[in-house]
């Protein structure tokens, strides 16, 4: 099994990685950090003893992309899978944030997963099934105040995900999107968890148990997975509550939540 | 003079140690995560004993690539310094985690902090403790008793629990220290561990949850001071010659799990030479 991982450096992408690794597949890893990039590299061959390529790349720029496929083409690499990890989250009210910013949020999580993705399922091995991962999140289900941004990226792609599942099914690609909640995958996010309190530790996921039952998932066929109980019961609540209360109550809940983070001298 | 080197010596357990090793007329070279905490450690130190000899290096031990540069950075320290001598190095650093969590190798966080950071600067430095027949201590606890090492998962990535990953990680260090004995003892090179009881410390409350920092606010509140165990550490550091056995609680040989026999400190040090990269018995020449 091929597989490529974007956004491997990071923290679900390397539990995603560890994750294949311990199945035994072979790996294309690529980030915009390179050194990270190789250490993982090295920490996969150590352990599973497998077959990992790395090559860093930006895909928000097309030269970029465009020398890793050459690199792909001329070592006539085929992939079975694609695992779309890389993506960018930052917190705050639209108009607090830097224009560019949020660009790049849309740039990254959208734009640049597409020209990934198809230039991916070009290049699948013939003959065999293929899977595609999108990583959505539990924000695409409600409408994220303070998140806006984010959020509807996630939700672009919950519902090009959905759609392109049924483009693609009769050959023979099955795709998948991942709606988590919290994962404690960087520094940052485990302080961020923490400012949230209660509500953000309980919708918090298990890295390593997402990406085994993602993979298992994905490959049996499914087409959605929201991990966590608690977090498939908010995102059956959001679908019954008016969009506009549920704008109303995150508002006030990520607030409350920012303020504390950003300033916890006043507890 | 004696030199020591401490890890994690920027707060609890490591700090106490360090400070009263410099006290005893030791020169500490300390490690520690983040040049902040480290400069404020010194002038700590500094500030209670003027004369102390201290120098501090900072890193996160977590990286490989970091452990490397700091293993470098602390011989080169050695050899200009020292004569080339260590005389102990005390692993110390550790962490406790609530989830898994990854280092940049893809290593979870709690045995490459607690276990393989030791193992990989143990390497580097193990010709400078050979040249004065030097001692190895490492932080172990009492918690490493009662399980077994998962072999076929040491990342525990199948079941994650932050608690069983941490006394897996203590159950390392005692086979790390039982492979040393078992390689190096013959040539003058000994490893103990040292059970520090529970010791009032933050070591619950950094980038942990909730509930993992609520049962740390009130577990340490028994705990004893961190000077405490600190003693233990000078005692075996002092001692003319090398004490005979493995575990020490309050400056006496304490009992370990069974799972600690030589055939499982082969099969670690393997694994962790594996994941390292590095070949015990192909150390640099000093
Ligand atoms: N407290 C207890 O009851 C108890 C019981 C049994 C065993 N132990 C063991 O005792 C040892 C020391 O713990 P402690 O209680 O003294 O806790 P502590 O006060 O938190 O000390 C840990 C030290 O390690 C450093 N450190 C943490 N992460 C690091 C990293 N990634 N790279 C480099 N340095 C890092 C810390 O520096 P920063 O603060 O700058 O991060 C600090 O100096 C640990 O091995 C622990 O497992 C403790």
């Amino acid at each position: 099994m091929n597989v490529l991982i974007t956004g491997a450096a990071g923290g679900l992408g390397r539990a995603f990685a560890a994750e294949c690794g311990r199945r035994g597949y072979s790996l294309f890893l690529t980030d915009i950090n390179r050194e990270g990039l190789l250490c993982l590299q090295r920490g996969l061959e150590r352990q599973f003893n497998i077959t990992v390529t790395t090559k860093a790349c930006d895909l928000t720029n097309a030269e970029s992309v465009n020398d890793m496929l050459e690199l792909i083409d001329r070592h006539s690499i085929r992939f079975d899978m694609l695992l779309n990890i890389a993506g960018l989250d930052f917190e705050g009210s639209f108009m607090g944030r830097e224009r560019e910013k949020i660009i790049e949020i849309v740039t990254l999580n959208n734009a640049a997963t597409l020209r990934i993705t198809h230039a991916v399922i070009q290049r699948r091995r013939k003959g065999r099934c293929f899977t595609v991962v999108f990583v959505s999140s539990l924000a695409s289900m409600f409408p994220m105040p303070l998140k806006a941004t984010y959020a509807a990226s996630k939700r672009f792609l919950l519902d090009f995900a959905t759609s392109l599942r049924q483009e693609l099914k009769e050959q023979n690609v099955n795709v998948l999107a991942l709606c988590p909640g919290g994962m404690v995958t960087t520094r940052e996010s485990m302080e961020g968890i923490a400012a949230q309190g209660f509500w953000g530790e309980v919708t918090t996921n298990p890295l390593e148990t997402v990406a085994r039952k993602t993979l298992d998932r994905a490959l049996d066929g499914k087409g959605l997975y929201v991990p966590g109980s608690l977090n498939r019961t908010l995102s059956f609540l959001g679908k019954l509550i008016p969009r506009s209360i549920v704008a109303a109550v995150v508002y006030w809940r990520w607030n409350r939540a920012q303020n504390r983070w950003l300033n916890p001298a006043k507890e | 003079m004696k030199t020591a080197v401490i890890t994690g010596a920027t707060s609890g357990i490591g700090f106490e140690t360090a400070s009263l090793l410099a006290r005893k007329g030791f020169r500490v070279l300390g490690i520690g995560h983040s040049e902040e905490n480290c400069l404020k450690a010194q002038e700590r130190i500094l500030s209670e004993n003027p004369d102390a000899k201290i120098a501090y290096f900072w890193g996160d031990l977590m990286q490989q690539r970091e452990v490397l540069c700091l293993s470098r950075d602390v011989a080169a320290y050695l050899s200009e310094n020292c004569d080339g001598e260590l005389n102990v190095l005390i692993n110390n650093a550790g962490c406790v985690r609530s989830w898994y969590a990854t280092t940049d190798e893809g290593y979870e966080q709690q045995f490459a902090l607690n276990h393989l950071a030791g193992f990989y600067l143990t390497h580097g430095l193990l010709p400078f403790l050979k040249k004065t027949k030097g001692r190895i201590i490492i932080t172990g606890s009492k918690s490493h008793k009662g399980i077994k090492v998962r072999w076929g998962d040491v990342m525990l990535s199948r079941g994650y629990n932050p608690l069983i990953a941490y006394k897996q990680s203590k159950l390392c260090n005692v086979l790390f220290a039982k492979g040393i004995n078992d390689r190096y003892a013959a040539e003058g090179v000994r490893a103990y561990v040292v059970d520090p009881g529970l010791v009032n410390t933050d070591i619950g409350n950094k980038k942990t949850g909730t509930l993992v920092k609520l049962i740390w606010a009130l577990r340490k509140l028994q705990g004893v001071p961190p000077t405490v165990p600190a003693k233990t550490y000078a005692f075996l550091c002092e001692q003319e010659k090398a004490p005979e056995g493995l575990c020490y609680y309050l400056c006496r040989e304490t009992t370990y799990s069974k799972q600690v026999t030589s055939e499982n400190a082969s099969r670690l040090f393997a694994l962790s030479e594996r994941l390292c990269g590095i070949c015990y018995g192909r150390e640099a020449a000093v």
